[in-house]
Formats: C-alpha cells, structure tokens, sequence
C-alpha cells in the first residue's frame, strides 16, 4: 500500500474579518467585512468603503460570496471606526481591484454598458483578428 | 313681429299673454335628446422621445426596411419621422416612419450640412403619396400577364433630393471609421440577447 | 407580554418609555398599583391612539444606516375601563405587543385584557398607543422568549432563545420557528416575555450555545449558485464545491 498524501483543504471559512462580496440585489458587487456571525445562515456585515459603502446589516449568506481577503485580528462586533481604520490599513479595496476576480467583472460590466455601434466595431474587430489568425494557421499547415 | 306678446286689458289693469310659440310644451319628450359627445381629446403635436434627436442613428423595426439602421433627419407632424439610409449606403430612401417603431441609439450623425430646403420641400404634405392614376393596374395589365410589367419609375425630383441628402451625410459619415459598415448592416437579436437590459 | 400596570400614574408618557426599557417590567402580571390622582378629563374624553412611527436613520459616519424592514413591530398599548361615576380614575393597564400593525396591536390588546380583567373594548378605551423601537437595532443579541402556545392536544409552555438584531425580529423568528417545527399559527402563540440574555453563560439552549464559541469559523463548502442568466438547460453541470 501507497502512502496516502494527505491535505487540509483550502476553504475560505465564513469568520469575523472575511471579506464578502454581495452577489445580486441592492448592494451587488459591493465588498463588506464580517463583522460578526449571527448563525449558520446569516452574519452583521458592514462596508466601509468610501466609493461602494454597504450600511451594517445583517446578511444572508446565500447572498454574499466570501472573497480570499480577510481582516486579521478584527474584534468582534467592533465599531465603525475601528472597521474603518482596520479596513484601510489591510488595503481592502485596492487589493480586491488587483484579483483577477474584480478584473473580469469590471469587463462584464463595462461589455454589458456598450451601445450598439460599440457592439458592431467588437464584432467587426473580432472577425479581423480570426481572419488573420486563420490566414496565418494556414500558412503553417500548408507549409507543414 | 308675430312671436310678439299681445296685451290684454282688463277692467282692472292688464296682462301680456305670450306668443303661442313661445308656450312651453304640454309633453315631454318621450326619448332624451341625445346630445353630442364632448371632446375631451385635443389634437396636440406629437412629442417625440427626447433620444430622438436628428442625426440620431435609429434602428427600424417595421415595415419593410425594418432592421435596418438609419439617420432620422426631421419630425414630422404627428410623431413621424423623416429618416434616410442614406440611400447609397442601406438601400433606405428619403421616408417617413413612426416613431414608435424605432430604437433610438446613441449614435450620431451630423445633419447639419443638410439642406433646408430639401427638408422643407420634404416634410411637405403630398411629397410622399403616390401618383394614383398611373398606379393603378387596369384590366389592361391582368389580361398582359405574361409579360414583365413596366417598371417604376421614381420621379426625378425625387432622386435628385435623395442624391442632395446623401451627399451631405456621407461625407460626415465617412468621416468616423466603421460608421458606414455600421448603417449598412442589420439589426437583429439572437436567443441570448435580451433587449430589455442592453444599451443601445 | 401579558398585561401588567404601571404604578403611579402616567400623564408624562416619557416615564413610561423610560420604565419599558427595563426588562424586569415585563414579568407577569403587577396589577396591584393605583392609579391615584389622576384626573378625569385628561383621559375621559378622548382615548388617545397617539402612533410614533419615525424611522429616522441612525446615522453612522461612514453611511446613513437605514431601515431594514421588520414584518413584525412592538408595540406599547395602555388602555382601562371607562370611568364611571363609581370609579373615575379606573386603573391603567399596559401591555407590549407583538404585531404586524396598529390595528392588530389594539385588538390583541382587547383579547388579552379580556382573559385577564372583565374589560372588553365596549366598556374600555385604549390611552395611549405608540411604537417601540429597538435601543441599539445593530448589535447581535441573544433573546430568550417564554410562550404559551395551544398545540392540537392541549397548551404548553416553552422556553426558547433566538439570536437576533431586534426583539421584533426574534419574535419573528419564534413564529417561524414554532409555526415549522410544531405547525402552529399566530392566534395560538401568547408571548409571556421576551429578555435579552446578556451573558454567554447564561444561554441554556445549546443551538445558540455553539455560535458564542470564541474564534467562531466555518466553510460554505456545498453552495448551489443561482444561475442569473435564467437559461433553462446548461451544458455543463454547475459546481457546488468551493
């Protein structure tokens, strides 16, 4: 018998200091901190981020998806202020912007927003490049 | 004047009987008089959507160019629109259109080199219809079947106005690359499109 | 929740929010107070519904907090007999009240008095009414709520504790609660009391025992995610490991 190589696995556990992300409804796309769980379901969240604020309220985690970055030593139900404080100093904004998470919904968005000219030249562009692409795959085969 | 009230005089004193024609009738009408309908309706000119702005790029959706997309040049009275192709690039001639049947885009054009005149003579009632008498098919035309029908000949000044219209935009048209692809080509919508939430 | 009376009288109704905040009001029923002094006209007359319904944003420095709406909301409702000439100053009787609505406070009123007094809302006028808004609607609170409720086979009593923002809210949750697991309904739930268990040691039901743990953590690891697209068929299946 083989040895078994065994690993803990990778979760991202719900905790005080997750950052959560609101998927959907009011807030959507916006971050917020636990600050405190409430059950198994739902925790007090709170965002206080100067751009995309999200009000201290209780949220269902259905609704929320926790992100890698996480708050340390973040006291339980702390105030507003050391939220604040805490939030800035671990660079929570900036450092979402940089995952590759925040990039492609930042393209989704700014896809969703084209009007239609914009649309047509992609699709005009798009084709551009597959034809050059495929002109030059050919070229390769040919000569293969 | 015989309506007039005759006087009657007494031994004492006197009294106006009046006119038998001005006497209130013994019946009362057995059906109510119908009275008109007051219109609370006015005829107001139309208001068109604030998108709608000329030289709007504007997707059509009905008719027979529908899909296509073309500049609106004018309102006309009663929410219509004046639009064209322009007819070298789409096809689509000097037209009116409703302007319910179309999407706004935010795409412009300028319109601005457009003459006033062409516009005026355009806008005019009677520019639009059609020539009846030479229209018409006769019995002539059912019995000759067979032969190709003669075609339409659109009228000079028409085309000259057209040609007018067109060289004004195309020149602003040319001016922005893809723009001319863009009018040439049409509109439509695939199963994963959902218009409600695109911008247009 | 039932009834229970405010001693001394009552003109400044200021006292009386101040006495609500006090928990240890809430036990049972302490009708034996008098309402002395208290003069005929200012409550003779016209029985006055006054309904605070302000729901002025507590503001935080970062953002306005707003209201999250609460399908139920607590209610301070005091009523008496009318006066009469025997009694002029009848005694006052207050009680909180769980409702959805004003009118469903008052007439829940009338059905508590009712059982307890022999008033009925014919001979008895309610004095004042208002709304109770929770002290500090953003902190995490441990509820523990005694109830009377009417199962199919007789009535029980029963302890329960809720973990909440409001005392409306674990409320709330305690009717969910009994109308999932015993399928009873809002007419056979009396609420007796509602305390907030201020310490950790003190929380009996091990439910909520387990989410007091100090350094408290734990995974999502099976999550369906809703498609947004609403495309019926999908040609992958979705993942719900994360």
């Amino acid at each position: 018998m083989g040895d078994a190589e065994i690993s803990t696995s990778q979760w991202r556990y719900v905790e005080v200091g997750r950052v959560v992300r609101f998927n959907g409804g009011e807030f959507n796309g916006r971050l917020a901190a636990i600050v405190e769980i409430i059950d198994h379901k739902r925790v007090l969240v709170d965002g206080p981020s100067e751009k995309a604020p999200v009000p201290r309220h209780s949220a269902a985690l259905a609704h929320v998806s926790l992100t890698p970055l996480v708050i340390s030593q973040l006291p339980r139900a702390c105030g507003v202020g050391v939220l604040k404080k805490k939030w800035e100093k671990a660079e929570v904004d900036s450092k979402f912007e940089q995952s590759t998470w925040a990039k492609k919904a930042a393209q989704f968005q700014k896809r969703r927003q084209l009007n239609d000219f914009e649309r047509f030249k992609v699709l005009k562009l798009r084709k551009q490049a597959r034809y050059e692409v495929r002109k030059s795959l050919a070229k390769v085969r040919s000569s293969a | 004047m015989a309506d007039k009230p005759t006087t009657k005089k007494y031994a004492k004193g006197e009294r106006s009987i009046p006119h038998a024609s001005q006497k209130a009738s013994k019946y009362y009408p057995a059906e109510d008089n119908s009275l008109p309908k007051k219109a609370r309706k006015s005829i107001r000119p139309a208001k068109v959507r604030p998108s709608l702005v000329p030289g709007t790029v504007v997707i059509l959706l009905a008719g027979r160019f529908r899909g296509k997309r073309v500049v609106l040049l004018k309102h006309l009275e009663q929410g219509v629109l004046l639009v064209t192709g322009p007819f070298k690039v789409n096809g689509v001639p000097l037209r009116r259109v409703n302007a319910r049947y179309v999407i706004a885009t935010s795409t412009k054009v300028d319109v601005s080199g457009v003459g006033e005149d062409v516009l005026k003579k355009a806008s005019e009632s009677g520019y639009f219809t059609k020539d009846k008498e030479s229209k018409k098919p006769g019995e002539d035309a059912f019995f000759k079947q067979g032969e190709k029908p003669q075609k339409k000949e659109t009228s000079k000044d028409r085309v000259e106005d057209q040609k007018a219209v067109d060289k004004a935009l195309l020149s602003n048209i040319k001016k922005e690359a893809h723009l001319a692809d863009y009018l040439s080509s049409t509109f439509s919508l695939r199963s994963s499109d959902r218009p409600h939430a695109m911008v247009f | 929740m039932l009834g229970y009376f405010m001693e001394g009288m009552i003109p400044e109704l200021s006292r009386v929010t101040s006495v609500l905040t006090s928990w240890r009001a809430d036990f049972g029923l302490a009708l034996n107070g008098l309402a002395q002094n208290l003069p005929t006209r200012d409550f003779g007359t016209s029985p006055l519904t006054r309904l605070s319904t302000s729901t002025t944003p507590v503001l935080t420095p970062h953002i306005a907090a707003r209201w999250f709406p609460c399908r139920l909301q607590e209610y301070q409702v005091i009523g008496r007999h009318l006066p009469s000439e025997a009694n002029p100053t009848p005694k006052l009787y207050r009680m909180r009240i769980f409702a959805p609505n004003d009118v469903v406070a008052k007439s829940r009123f009338w059905y508590f008095l009712g059982k307890l007094r022999k008033i009925k809302k014919a001979n008895g006028e309610i004095v004042t009414m208002n709304l109770i808004h929770e002290k500090r609607p953003q902190k995490v609170k441990n509820f523990g709520i005694w109830i009377r409720y009417d199962s199919r086979s007789g009535t029980h009593n029963m302890y329960k504790e809720y973990r909440e923002m409001s005392r409306s809210d674990a409320v709330d949750a305690l009717y969910q609660d009994m109308s999932a697991r015993h399928r009873s309904r809002f007419r056979d739930i009396q609420i007796l009391k509602v305390v907030e268990v201020k310490k950790a040691d003190d929380v009996r039901r091990p439910y909520i025992k387990q989410l007091l743990t100090k350094g408290l953590k734990f995974p999502l690891p099976h999550r369906v995610s809703k498609p947004k697209s609403g495309k019926i068929f999908a040609a992958s299946r979705p993942s719900t490991f994360f």
